[in-house]
């Protein structure tokens, strides 16, 4: 059984193609790139393995489970309890804390306000911005939004993190600090991770690289770096 | 998601936001307060005594003539929840409020794992959390004006029915019903809106350009009106119930302010192409470009004016009809006092008068309610294209330029609506009657009279009414745009173009 699958996805905006028949698997417990050129479809294909756009042909596996074929309210659940989703930027709600913005996820599952707070709390310190608990995105640095993002990716302690370009919007030394810091909490978790990057130096915290051009699979590797596997 | 999570993530946001709320609230306050009004005026109870000498059951407590007779007290009670018309348009409008930032704040809580379903719990909430303080507010007020205004006068009767309160499953389901609709009518507009976790997407009902179809609603609405009287006796002779022919022109009317308001879009539409065509400088082309690319806009912005606009059209045709009625009775009156040697006694015929300056009144409060209404559309449209705003300000655009073209796109299709919602309304009791009489018996002995004259009058349109209310409209539609010019500058500053 493989524990995240998708098999030849097709998906248009209108009637432009972003992906034409991807086929790509992630074993459990990785940690894989996905590289290519601006518009080449790597965000898409994210969209698409995470359940938040459904392809317009094709299938998405999740541990044997179609996840293209769920409906949106169960696709939910499962980016509630299974996966964490963490993006470039804008993705804190602004008029909330930064313990209610990472509590969020558990509260949209039932947990209590203060049980929810609790491990919020936890995560902003593993993540080094506990002392910003009751502060509210607009008073952050982008480094610590996006520290705040990743507690909130991982506050359900998700089986597949997926990440979008999540250092695209910092400077390179504060983008390194954060993902130094979520490869490691992955790690100590064991939550694959599917990394979306243009950023080759991204790209080298990855076990593994899947390089993509003009919506497909880059065959070759080339698109940017070749196609290795990082004994990491 | 628990209610303590949910009552949070609702009252969560900005001063907006915090606006939006205190719009809501006040809108539903007041109408609350028509719906109390509306339900006191029916909690009179009629005495069972015989009162005068005519033999109406009077309730002689009250100084107003509306209160004191049962057979008026419907008609007073309907125009109260009429009201409520201008007032839930507001509250609509009130909802559109900070909309952008709302649905982002949405998406967000999508992102974070909310399923669509408690998206949309959390929208719902907040406007219910809302519209239940407003009632509750407005009960207070109700209650509280009810003590205050209690002051008999000197003869001991009251001007307002404050010596009873409306009836308690009334007062209940109005505090309770009122949130629950607006809970309601917020689930039925974020159908429109599909918040996902990548952002949100306005499902749009209406494409390509509006048609003049909307014209056939207002010649579906002026049938009951037309049909009436030819259908009258045949009517009788079904022995139909009482309240058949009321409801059929009430539907009507109805149909015919549905009319006129999705036919603003087509003339909104007109209006865009039309100043396109003949207009010469950047603010006609901004405007007319604007109105081209969203005329359903015009529609939604003066939907709650035109209602009243073809109300107060209405109440014009009622007036000539009513008055023209009254001279020829009065003077035939008169003549049958002087043929038959006694003084001629006109009092009582100034009641219907009055009734219809309180009527006049009540359309000038509902103007007053959809000016307000049409003030937060206009501020809520400018702060939404503010960085756009900011962009052509930034590139050297004059903001008297964007004003213009603000005016424009507001008047260009308000003029022509007003103009219409006033004809239809004006025409639809015409359908009814365009001719009043009276027929005169003389020389009657023992119910057998010599000779019958009967006098006839053509029913008069009063322009100078409808240019008083057209004027009226028009000028609250331009006095509102100037009121909205004023978040202008502050929308258009250059900073703007950095908020996200």
């Amino acid at each position: 059984m493989t524990f995240l699958r998708a098999r030849g996805v097709v998906k248009s905006y209108g009637h432009t193609p972003a992906l034409r028949g991807v086929s790509v698997d992630v074993d459990e417990g990785e940690i894989v790139a996905v590289t290519g050129p601006s518009g080449c479809g790597k965000s898409t294909l994210l969209h698409c393995l995470a359940g938040i756009l459904r392809p317009d042909a094709g299938e998405i596996r999740y541990r044997d489970q179609r996840v293209d074929a769920l409906p949106e309210a169960t696709r939910s659940r499962l980016r509630r309890t299974e996966f964490g989703v963490l993006f470039q930027f804008g993705q804190l709600v602004a008029e909330l804390t930064a313990a209610e913005n990472v509590a969020l996820p558990l509260l949209f599952a039932g947990t209590g306000r203060r049980e929810a707070r609790v491990a919020a709390l936890t995560w902003l310190d593993r993540l080094g911005v506990a002392d910003l608990a009751d502060t509210r995105p607009g008073e952050m640095s982008g480094g610590q939004q996006q520290r705040c993002a990743v507690a909130r990716a991982l506050v359900t302690e998700p089986r597949v993190l997926f990440a979008d370009e999540p250092t695209g919007a910092l400077d390179s030394l504060t983008g390194e600090q954060v993902l130094i810091q979520l490869v490691r909490l992955a790690r100590e978790q064991r939550t694959t991770v599917v990394l979306v990057t243009h950023d080759v130096q991204v790209a080298g915290y990855a076990t593994r690289e899947v390089t993509m051009r003009d919506g497909g699979i880059d065959p070759t590797g080339l698109g940017l770096a070749t196609s290795v596997r990082y004994p990491r | 998601m628990r209610p303590s999570v949910l009552l949070r993530l609702s009252l969560a946001g900005t001063r907006t936001d915090l606006m939006r709320v205190v719009l809501t609230a006040v809108s539903m306050l007041l109408a609350t307060l028509a719906v109390l009004a509306a339900l006191n005026v029916l909690a009179i109870s009629t005495p069972l005594a015989v009162a005068d000498e005519t033999g109406a059951r009077l309730s002689t407590q009250y100084s107003n003539a509306l209160l004191r007779e049962p057979g008026l007290r419907g008609g007073t009670a309907l125009a109260l929840v009429l009201l409520t018309i201008p007032i839930l348009a507001l509250a609509g409008q009130c909802f559109r409020v900070g909309a952008p930032a709302r649905e982002r704040r949405l998406a967000g809580f999508r992102l974070a794992g909310a399923s669509p379903r408690q998206a949309v719990l959390v929208a719902v909430a907040e406007t219910g959390i809302a519209a239940l303080l407003g009632t509750l507010a407005g009960l207070g007020v109700f209650l509280a004006g009810h003590e205050l205004l209690h002051r008999p006068d000197r003869r001991g009767q009251l001007p307002l029915p404050t010596d009873v309160l409306p009836a308690g499953p009334g007062v209940v389901a109005t505090v309770v019903g009122l949130p629950l609709l607006a809970a309601l009518v917020t689930a039925l507009l974020m159908r429109r809106v599909v918040v996902g976790p990548l952002g949100v997407v306005r499902r749009s009902g209406r494409t390509g350009a509006p048609a003049p179809w909307p014209g056939i609603l207002i010649a579906v609405g002026a049938a009951p009106f037309v049909t009436l009287m030819p259908l009258s006796r045949w009517l009788a002779e079904q022995d139909v119930p009482n309240w058949l022919a009321p409801l059929a022109l009430f539907l009507g009317a109805l149909f015919a302010a549905a009319g006129v308001i999705l036919g603003t879009g087509w003339l909104s539409y007109t209006a865009g192409r039309l100043l396109l065509r003949i207009g010469r400088g950047p603010a006609t082309l901004l405007a007319a470009r604007r109105l081209v690319a969203d005329p359903w806009t015009g529609s939604r912005t003066l939907a709650a004016l035109l209602a009243c606009m073809l109300f107060a059209g209405g109440a014009a045709g009622v007036r000539a009809w009513i008055t023209t009625g009254r001279d020829v009775q009065e003077e035939a009156s008169r003549a049958d006092a002087a043929a038959q040697g006694y003084p001629y006694d006109p009092s009582g015929s100034d009641f219907y008068s009055r009734t219809l300056d309180l009527v006049d009144l009540a359309v000038g409060v509902g103007v007053v309610i959809a000016a307000g209404g049409l003030l937060v559309a206009l501020a809520e449209s400018i702060v939404a294209r503010r960085r756009a705003y900011a962009m052509l300000v930034a590139t050297g655009v004059p903001r008297r330029t964007l004003a213009a073209s603000i005016v424009w796109q507001v008047a260009a299709p308000a003029v022509p609506a007003v103009g219409l919602a006033l004809v239809v309304g004006a025409l639809l009791p015409r359908g009814i009657a365009t001719e009043v009489g009276v027929v005169r018996m003389e020389g009657c002995v023992d119910g057998v009279c010599a000779r019958s004259e009967e006098s006839v009058r053509a029913i008069p349109v009063l322009w100078d009414h409808l240019l008083v209310f057209g004027a009226g409209g028009v000028a609250t539609v331009l006095f509102m745009t100037a009121v909205g010019l004023l978040f202008l500058r502050a929308s258009t500053a250059v900073e703007e173009l950095r908020v996200g």
